[in-house]
């Protein structure tokens, strides 16, 4: 049984989370990827794969709000690119995590915690977050103590005490053992299944990425083609 | 036989000839020093009556008076200039707000910088009158101008990932500036306090001169009596104190590094040699090689001999 799998069940109402049309990534008018049309609805996992340098992160900054698009309409929860969704709406892990190393774990994920919740809320949501990723121990470390595979988790935890209703994740998994990392995917399928959240993620491991999404896509030649055998991307590598 | 350390004997060595130095020249302009009549600076005044015993009645001296006042005077102006350059570092800081935001903010800030705290002090006296009120709003103005450019070039200096993730998350500015960029630059903006405060009592001993308040109250008063030897105890006591305030200064920073993880100092490590001496070097020729047993360089003798 794969991990995708393990998912209890899908949400009943299914809508969309992302909308991207004629979207062009770039920078300095020079565009990296065109994407003519892709959505991404609410329970759904899709990974995003490719070489290095081709706009995988660029994608996922465009999505989050973080980098203007060259050309095209990015909807993310019915707020259209350069107006920004609401508050605690997405959940973005950056590949170099973005935590605060000076604070401690818990001041960490109560970040998240505070962009996504209500005050009452909060304390509860980042202490489930905490022990989902087994991080009960170091609660009061701070981050530049930790080991990278630790403050990997920290950043999940912090995505997770958010309550997002769309994640995006930059390689999330990377750094993690295979016993941490199976730990982490099923936390966070769980939240995606139970809260009917989406989830994009960029992901280079293909085996992993294929077990855990719904869809996998691979940037090919500056477009978002649908992943077809292991041969066509080894073909996309070369 | 009491051993120093190399850093404490190279730190005992530089300070040495700094007073060394500092008293050579003295000697060789005025001969001021050598006249102990300048040194009744440190004895208390005759009015107020002292009511300190017997070993504290230097307190009651004008050179402990106007040293005390220009600390005070240095210590408010750096929490007040903290607090006001805080928000405009923050506001100046290009990575966290919009260039029609910036703009304005580092023109204030730039404004403060401009003129030096002597001139600022001038302004203040006329406005406020003589004291050290005066000087503290005058150092005030010009800390926020200088700290408010550190700060803003420490921000923008900051790893983007936090502000990133932070900015998707949809934080406002304020929570942004509050939880993420004031932690994560806390050891500069600290750090860079600590050498405010340190500046602040160098020129806090000047200001006093155009009627501010502190230590150069008493140095402009001795110069209009023509009473040079005093004034040179004064900058001699200036100097020592800048000396000690910069040491502690050195110290109190170096807690605030991403190294004092791994190398934090302690109290007594600034001024005294540490408790356990450090491990003797060994002549690498007098190392014994673990698999032969013998010294490296008898082994190296006996397998070179003509190089012996």
């Amino acid at each position: 049984m794969t991990k995708h799998e393990k998912r209890n069940h899908v949400p009943k109402h299914v809508s969309e989370v992302v909308r991207i049309r004629n979207l062009e990534v770039g920078f300095q008018k020079q565009p990296l990827l065109s994407i003519e049309s892709l959505i991404v609805n609410s329970g759904e996992v899709l990974a995003i794969t490719g070489p290095s340098g081709i706009g995988k992160t660029s994608l996922l900054k465009t999505i989050a709000g973080l980098l203007t698009p060259l050309s095209g309409l990015v909807q993310v929860c019915e707020a259209t690119s350069p107006q920004k969704p609401p508050r605690g709406t997405i959940g973005y892990i950056p590949q170099k995590l973005g935590l605060v190393r000076h604070s401690s774990v818990w001041a960490n994920v109560m970040l998240g915690s505070r962009a996504g919740n209500t005050k009452s809320h909060s304390r509860e949501q980042s202490n489930n977050a905490i022990l989902a990723m087994g991080l009960e121990e170091k609660r009061n470390e701070p981050i530049k103590r930790l080991s990278g595979g630790q403050q990997r988790r920290v950043a999940i935890a912090r995505t997770l005490a958010q309550r997002p209703k769309l994640i995006l994740a930059d390689e999330f998994l990377s750094e993690l053992d295979e016993e941490t990392s199976d730990r982490v995917v099923e936390a966070v399928m769980q939240y995606v299944s139970s809260s009917g959240a989406a989830m994009v993620l960029v992901e280079h491991d293909i085996s992993r990425a294929r077990e855990i999404s719904d869809r996998l896509l691979v940037i090919d030649d500056g477009r978002l083609n649908p992943f077809i055998t292991d041969t066509s991307i080894m073909e996309v590598r070369s | 036989m009491i051993r120093i350390n190399r850093e404490l004997r190279e730190l005992l060595v530089s300070v040495t000839v700094l007073i060394l130095g500092f008293w050579i020249i003295l000697t060789l302009t005025s001969g001021l020093v050598w006249d102990w009549n300048g040194w009744r600076v440190i004895e208390p005044q005759s009015y107020p009556p002292c009511e300190a015993n017997m070993f504290l009645q230097f307190t009651c001296s004008t050179a402990w008076i106007g040293m005390v006042e220009t600390i005070k005077i240095a210590i408010l102006a750096t929490f007040f200039g903290m607090i006001l350059s805080l928000p405009m570092g923050l506001l100046s800081s290009r990575n966290l707000f919009p260039q029609y935001v910036t703009y304005p903010s580092r023109a204030v800030v730039s404004a403060c910088r401009s003129l030096p705290s002597l001139i600022w002090a001038i302004i203040f006296v006329i406005i406020v009158g003589l004291g050290p009120t005066a000087g503290i709003l005058a150092m005030t103005i010009y800390t926020v101008g200088y700290l408010g450019k550190m700060q803003y070039e420490a921000i923008e200096g900051m790893n983007s990932a936090p502000l990133e993730a932070a900015n998707a998350m949809g934080l406002t500015k304020a929570e942004v500036s509050f939880w993420v960029v004031i932690p994560e630059t806390a050891n500069h903006l600290i750090a860079q306090m600590i050498f405010m405060f340190e500046y602040n009592v160098r020129s806090g001993t000047v200001i006093g001169i155009v009627g501010a308040g502190g230590i150069g109250y008493y140095i402009n008063l001795y110069l209009k009596f023509l009473q040079y030897e005093r004034v040179a105890a004064y900058l001699l006591i200036i100097f020592l104190v800048v000396l000690l305030i910069d040491l502690v200064s050195i110290y109190l920073r170096s807690f605030f590094t991403d190294e004092s993880e791994n190398t934090k100092p302690t109290w007594s490590g600034v001024f005294l040699p540490p408790k356990d001496d450090p491990p003797e070097v060994v002549n690498i020729r007098d190392r014994i090689d673990p698999v032969t047993g013998v010294k490296m360089g008898e082994d190296n003798q006996a397998s070179n001999p003509q190089q012996s």
